[in-house]
């Protein structure tokens, strides 16, 4: 490229470290780059950012405080903005990529080890615009959302059989995939791998296998990446999609607890294993998935208040089943929520959850008092100012009535909800989880449905699966009598069968003394309640006979 | 505290070691290009001396790289990462980067490879090799060197010619043990032949492995280092 052409464009440096700064800003401007800005901090990056459009970023990943460059690229490429398609460098003393990359669902553009020298700088810049100026035609297509032309014009690159074939192969595949083209798909990867076993288009095939329905041979695919290379994170992205597909969300908890341990910085990642871990009943996997999730959100862009609420519930959640066991998440949970506000804006409807969480986390840990004045706190907003009341807020306020034991507010409360919202399917869904017996069409069909599945396992002695079954449609019921009865009876089978599994008993105690609190004298199975309670005490007795 | 939370977790500490090293030694290297322009040597004494200032600080850093990547690899946190890459790109980065010194010691490097050529193997790990043997030819070669690749039925070779004393003839029997460690069993460490053995071996395709060659059959007269991708 000639140095005119260089002349017209505008370049950003962004690192901490002033003297680093300048050496680049002035091989920059050596190269002819006519604009060169330098910046100190991910805040001043993104700031510039927003106000100007760049041809080029060179951002250092380690940046001390705030974002790291990795999130700062996730930023631009995530969120609408100027430099969206800007090209990306990204600049670490680390020389290896894999390291860095493992992490994100963002490529940059390039990526170059200090120490830099301006030959080699100028190098890779000089191939980027080029790669830039030959592939224009796709970006373009791209942006525009014309996937047609893309592809025709990735099929006419390819064809041309340059340099560019490698990048050009990448993106038809995930073009085609995208438009559900998977015979084209199947035919390109293939013809890849019977040259190289390749990662990516390994990773290809295993996508269009599962998009034909393959699952089997889907997940062979990916096993073999994950052994081939273990830093490989979308295999176990997929992987986990396939348990997902499969409903066997224990499956899908393994696998992204692997991931996640490989790459903890994650926030995505985190969070979804937060949400299975949760469902599965694993309130302290939750816990410590959402712990992390809450402080690598600090800088990410994919910060959500709801998970810093969900780190709260677990918390909750657990204090229930076993006291000491939460009481470190409990502690942290309410550091996280009196953070909440300044996180998230000091608006009414914030503080009023906020405040009510803090209620129930307080029940938890034992401080009955702050407990009351939290709960009382958050009424005087909720009257103070009634329009910033949503329904998830009264159902919050339902759960922390009950925890501070004040049943005949917090049954007025419901009433109220359930004659409000007659008739209004997808509120009444929401109300579900605070009642025994679900009043939405489709949550009454589901509770069907998971009992037929559940008693079908136990009938076929398979105990465990019975058990998880009820367990992980208890996270979204948690007030259903019936179910948690039927569980109770499920941990008995299973007990029966492998008498020495004492984990079982403590289940089977757990779920008893969380329906003793919660079931009314007069509610209809309280006899069969009544009747596992003498079971139960019968089994602990031989238990301890055993011993 | 604990006593586990004591333990220092030696990969961290070399890791962020290394990083600041790196961006000292890119502030060094910056600084002494500046100095260089700003007071040309003025005679034959001050010209080696600019050289060895530049030559050692190439090879601080060229030996960091091999250290982080040994100390990962070894440690298993590191996989080869194999993908298609053009050669020349490689090749060329790795000349850029000793630009310097290359001028300083007026050594005149010749780069052949076809801008077509292309071929499946971890950048990262493939530069850092180049860049460790052309620094220690900078070194020993007189006036000239040969950096080239081509496709050959063994896959991938490049190879890197000097024109200086060759290489001694212990170094030239390690070459040619497949396996790293026993090779250096006796006599001086050649880490940075083995790390070159070591991410050879790390390729691989089908039924072959990578490996490299080290002659005194050199074009130029010198020592010849050549490796194989398959």
């Amino acid at each position: 490229m000639s140095d005119n052409s260089y002349a017209k464009l505008q370049a950003l440096i962004v690192d901490d470290f002033e003297s680093f700064r300048i050496t680049l800003s002035k091989m920059l401007q050596e190269l002819g780059i006519g604009t060169v800005d330098s910046v100190s901090s991910s805040n001043d990056a993104l700031r510039f950012c927003n106000s100007k459009v760049y041809d080029v970023i060179l951002c250092d990943q380690n940046l001390g405080k705030g974002k790291t460059g990795q999130q700062i690229l996730e930023v631009l490429r995530h969120q609408p903005s100027p430099n969206s398609d800007s090209l990306f460098v990204l600049v670490s003393a680390e020389s290896n990529k894999s390291i860095i990359m493992a992490a994100y669902d963002y490529e940059p553009d390039a990526y170059l080890t200090k120490p830099i020298t301006g030959q080699a700088l100028g190098q890779r810049l000089d191939r980027l615009f080029k790669q830039r100026m030959a592939l224009a035609p796709i970006y373009k297509a791209l942006k525009e959302k014309d996937v047609d032309s893309a592809i025709q014009l990735c099929e006419a690159e390819i064809a041309a059989g340059n340099r560019y074939t490698g990048s050009c192969q990448k993106m038809l595949g995930r073009l085609l995939l995208q438009v559900g083209n998977v015979e084209k798909a199947e035919a390109l990867y293939r013809n890849i791998l019977d040259v190289r076993q390749l990662d990516w288009a390994m990773l290809g095939m295993a996508q269009t296998k599962k998009m034909q329905g393959d699952s089997l041979s889907a997940q062979q695919w990916l096993e073999e990446i994950i052994q081939f290379n273990p830093l490989c994170l979308k295999a176990y992205d997929v992987l986990a999609e396939i348990m997902v597909e499969r409903g066997d969300s224990q499956g899908q908890q393994k696998i992204l607890q692997k991931a996640v341990d490989i790459s903890p910085l994650s926030i995505l990642r985190q969070q979804e294993l937060g949400d299975v871990s949760f469902k599965n009943n694993d309130l302290l996997g939750a816990a410590n998935a959402y712990r992390k999730a809450v402080k690598i959100g600090e800088n990410s862009c994919h910060d959500n208040i709801k998970f810093h609420e969900s780190f709260a519930h677990a918390g909750i959640r657990l204090a229930k089943l076993d006291k000491n066991l939460a009481s470190t998440v409990v502690r942290d949970a309410l550091k996280v929520i009196a953070e909440i506000p300044h996180r998230f804006g000091k608006t009414n409807s914030v503080r009023m959850n906020a405040l009510l969480l803090e209620s129930q986390l307080c029940v938890a840990s034992g401080e009955e008092r702050r407990a009351e004045e939290a709960l009382q706190n958050a009424q005087k907003i909720i009257e103070a100012d009634t329009s910033a009341v949503t329904l998830d807020t009264r159902i919050e306020l339902v759960r922390t009535l009950r925890e501070l034991g004040n049943k005949t507010e917090s049954d007025k409360i419901i009433a109220e909800l359930l004659s409000e919202y007659e008739g209004d399917e997808t509120q009444l869904q929401k109300i579900d989880c605070l009642l025994d017996e679900p009043c939405s069409a489709k949550n009454k069909a589901l509770v069907a449905q998971i009992n037929k599945d559940g008693i079908a396992f136990y009938e076929a002695k398979d105990f465990s699966r019975a058990a998880d079954c009820f367990t992980s449609a208890l996270q979204d019921f948690p007030q259903h009598i019936g179910l948690r009865l039927n569980l109770v009876q499920a941990l008995m089978g299973h007990v029966k069968a492998e008498p020495d599994k004492t984990t079982v008993v403590t289940a089977m105690q757990q779920t008893m003394a969380y329906i003793r609190k919660i079931i009314p004298d007069n509610h209809a199975q309280f006899r069969r309640f009544r009747q596992l309670e003498e079971l139960l005490r019968g089994i602990i007795v031989s238990s301890k006979l055993a011993n | 505290m604990n006593r586990e939370s004591q333990k220092i977790d030696f990969s961290f500490v070399l890791a962020s070691s290394v990083h600041d090293m790196k961006n000292s030694l890119g502030m060094l290297l910056n600084t002494l290009a500046e100095v260089m322009e700003q007071y040309p040597p003025q005679n034959t004494e001050h010209a080696k001396s600019y050289g060895v200032l530049e030559y050692e600080a190439a090879r601080i850093n060229s030996e960091l790289i091999q250290l982080l990547s040994l100390y990962r690899l070894d440690h298993d946190e590191v996989r080869v990462h194999i993908e298609e890459c053009m050669v020349v790109d490689v090749l060329s980065e790795q000349v850029a980067r000793n630009h310097g010194l290359l001028q300083t010691r007026s050594l005149n490097l010749v780069l052949q490879c076809d801008d077509s050529l292309s071929g499946y193997f971890d950048s990262d790990l493939v530069g850092g090799v180049i860049n460790n043997v052309l620094v220690n030819c900078t070194r020993y070669s007189k006036q000239k060197l040969i950096l080239s690749a081509q496709q050959t039925n063994e896959g991938l070779c490049i190879s890197i010619e000097d024109d200086g004393p060759g290489y001694p003839q212990d170094m030239l029997n390690a070459s040619t043990f497949a396996e790293a460690h026993t090779s250096f069993a006796n006599g001086r460490p050649h880490l940075g032949l083995m790390f070159a053995n070591k991410v050879a071996l790390m390729h691989r395709n089908k039924s072959q492995q990578g490996f490299i060659r080290l002659t005194n059959d050199s074009s130029l007269g010198g020592g010849c280092f050549k490796l194989y991708l398959p």
